[in-house]
């Protein structure tokens, strides 16, 4: 990487350092001031201001006569090109027609960025026209060339230097600031400019990263569904022999063999669950979900995910409650919606305890349909509870904790529901219960295959 | 980079004064420009500044004419030192044919001072330079606060980058010119290396360095003698 050359680098010119427009104004107020002429050149010698004052006649009639222009070009050509001092006094140019110009270096940081000429004025000691004008034509007028010479301005040399040097430093804070609003101005853009480029670079730097990480990200899902298929597969196996053995199709079975096969059996359906629940997530993640979409009769599905649930609730001593009444149908993918609300009254089960109540309910909304799961359990503060739907989040993730799963249930939920353009919320306070709600469009508007981002959720704005 | 300009005879120097916000780097620069006779000397710009603190950059132009009709134009530099203004940074050091890193000698200040000087070594790279070439001085400035290093700045050089420190308390003048004098001894041997400036130029060590340091107020100052100063590490 190289940087452009900034403008710290770059020699300039006058011109540049100043604005010339009014740097022009300031000359000629300076000159009206002064009654004498001001030029200022560059150092590679290009004008930049010509104020002229009271010359005009008396040069214009030398400017007649051929001889008179040769000798005027040649002394404004010395004026502007001669060497002059650096330093110190500033140098003298006669004219031939016995007017005079001091000259003084501009000076800047040691270099002599171009110079100031000041006049042509007449020197005080002049006291008739010297021979070198009078001669220059047979037909010269002195007397007329005289009086137009009244109108320049008459100036002692101390004087003459004395003004002269007074501009160069007027003239040199002209050129100080100038220099310092261009840097500042110049410098202020090429630090946009460089770190514009600068972020372009960091940007693409990260749009590759973000590109291998999405790679990665689409081989860690492939990777488990693979692998979670190929676990399935011999499960059933397992699960399958050890049924076929308790139906005592292998032989009679003593009461210990016929125990230790009902904790593989057990054991077996709940790894198989497990290893579901990994492939539907990964299946989520690599964008395969496909819905089935039917028209549903919700109560029914309500009731069967009950049903499902039930003999683990007895078990723990918790009531479930389910009472839909007459809903309307709601197109949905059946399966998925049943497996959302297994897991979500699985979920409440297991974290209510002994006595708990768990409330299975229905409340259509217009066009919308809200599912909700209450429970009376241990409850998810607020600040878990925008994070219980991420994928193998656990609210307790120690390795002792009390409440076992992989952390796949909810995320599932959310999925499918997104998946159907709906929206699942919770609402909880902690040792108060937990209600978790599923809002369902009534009639599915268009396929929403891509789970995990979800769509437009306009449920946002029902009332609760 | 080193501009020569062999019409005019002329050599144009840049050195950089590099290092953390409040390290003392405009503060050098003032020092230097009340001790620099105005003879020699351009104006102190300092661009954008608030509250006593430079949001941008100062500069500080030196010149001089050799007796052999060289006219040297030394131009000092200092970065802003803002996090924020890294561009800047970047652009101030282009071409640099010194740097001075000016570094808060407090303990407290130890990790910003490291993080700076690698940034530093970063933007050089960046401009093409090679910080194990370049000629390079570290200033241990604010030795007369409490909480001083007495490590010699040992994490900020390396075998390879091993510039001198020179102790110094900037707001009071204290080590400002030794800080210059031997960074000004390190781009002239550099550079007479590189171009042969005794050679082409007839223009000794010696007299380059008389040129600026006799300009100099140097009441309380105590250059070394040029011998002194080893040779930067190859």
């Amino acid at each position: 990487m190289t940087l452009r050359p900034s403008v710290l680098q770059q020699v300039l010119s006058l011109g540049d350092l100043l604005d010339v427009r009014s740097f022009t104004e300031v000359c000629q107020s300076f000159a009206e001031l002064y009654r004498v002429g001001l030029k200022v050149f560059d150092a590679a010698g290009n004008k930049l201001v010509d104020v002229k004052v009271g010359n005009a006649d008396f040069c214009g009639y030398i400017w007649q006569k051929p001889d008179g222009r040769a000798q005027c070009i040649a002394t404004v050509g010395r004026v502007k090109n001669d060497a002059v001092p650096e330093e110190g006094k500033p140098a003298r140019f006669e004219c031939f027609s016995g007017c005079r110009y001091v000259v003084q270096t501009v000076l800047y940081e040691g270099d002599a960025l171009g110079r100031v000429v000041f006049g042509p004025f007449v020197p005080d000691d002049l006291t008739q026209l010297p021979a070198s004008l009078t001669a220059i034509s047979a037909d010269f007028d002195a007397r007329l060339a005289q009086g137009y010479m009244q109108k320049i301005r008459r100036v002692p040399q101390p004087t003459a230097d004395k003004i002269v040097k007074h501009f160069a430093e007027i003239l040199d804070v002209l050129v100080f600031s100038g220099h310092k609003n261009l840097v500042t101005a110049r410098l202020h853009i090429e630090a946009v400019q460089e770190s514009y480029r600068e972020l372009q670079e960091k940007n693409r730097a990260l749009e590759e990263s973000f590109g291998k990480l999405k790679e990665l990200d689409r081989l860690k899902s492939n990777f488990l569904a693979t692998m979670s298929h190929e676990l399935r597969t011999p499960l059933t196996s397992v699960i399958g022999y050890s049924e076929m053995m308790l139906e005592g199709l292998g032989g009679p079975l003593t009461p210990e063999q016929r125990e230790y096969l009902g904790i593989i059996m057990e054991k077996g359906e709940s790894l198989l669950q497990l290893i579901t629940s990994i492939l539907d997530i990964t299946k989520i993640e690599a964008g395969r979900i496909r819905l089935v979409m039917s028209d549903v009769d919700v109560g029914q599905l309500m009731k069967d995910a009950v049903a499902t649930v039930m003999p683990h609730a007895r078990k723990k001593g918790i009531t479930l409650v389910c009472d839909p009444g007459d809903l309307p149908r709601v197109q949905c993918d059946r399966e998925k919606m049943r497996q959302c609300l297994i897991n979500l009254v699985n979920n409440a089960v297991k974290f209510t305890p002994q006595n708990g109540t768990i409330t299975v309910g229905a409340d259509p909304r217009g066009d919308r349909m809200a599912l909700f799961v209450q429970d009376t359990g241990i409850g998810i503060s607020e600040e878990n509870q925008k994070k219980i739907f991420e994928t193998f989040y656990q609210v307790d993730g120690s390795s002792t904790r009390e409440y076992g799963g992989a952390g796949l249930g909810l995320a599932i939920v959310k999925s499918f529901v997104e998946a159907h353009h709906g929206e699942v919320r919770v609402a909880s306070r902690p040792s108060e219960g937990a209600t978790f709600t599923v809002v369902l469009p009534v009639r599915h508007a268009a396929p929403a295959p891509v789970p995990g981002r979800p769509a437009a959720p306009s449920a946002a704005s029902l009332p609760q | 980079m080193v501009q020569f300009n062999q019409e005019h005879r002329e050599i144009a120097l840049k050195v950089v004064y590099y290092g953390p916000a409040l390290s003392g780097k405009t503060t050098n620069l003032q020092a230097l420009f009340q001790k620099i006779d105005p003879k020699v000397r351009g104006r102190l710009m300092t661009l954008d500044t608030k509250d006593d603190r430079t949001l941008f950059f100062d500069m500080m132009p030196v010149f001089f004419r050799t007796a052999g009709g060289v006219k040297v134009k030394l131009k000092l530099y200092t970065v802003p030192g803002q996090v924020m203004h890294e561009s800047t940074r970047r652009i101030v050091l282009q071409g640099a044919d010194g740097v001075a890193f000016v570094a808060d000698g407090r303990r407290s200040e130890q990790a910003g001072t490291l993080a700076y000087w690698n940034n530093m070594l970063k933007n050089l790279e960046a401009n093409g330079l090679d910080p194990k070439v370049l000629p390079m001085v570290i200033q241990a400035n604010k030795k007369d606060l409490p909480d001083p290093r007495d490590d010699d700045m040992a994490d900020l050089r390396t075998t390879t980058v091993k510039p001198l420190v020179v102790p110094a308390v900037a707001i009071r003048g204290e080590g400002v010119v030794e800080t210059l004098h031997i960074l000004l001894t390190l781009i002239y041997r550099n550079l007479d290396r590189a171009v042969g400036l005794e050679r082409n130029w007839n223009l000794s060590e010696r007299e380059f360095l008389q040129q600026i340091f006799s300009h100099m107020d140097l009441r309380g100052t105590r250059l070394p003698p040029p011998l002194a100063i080893p040779e930067a590490p190859r």
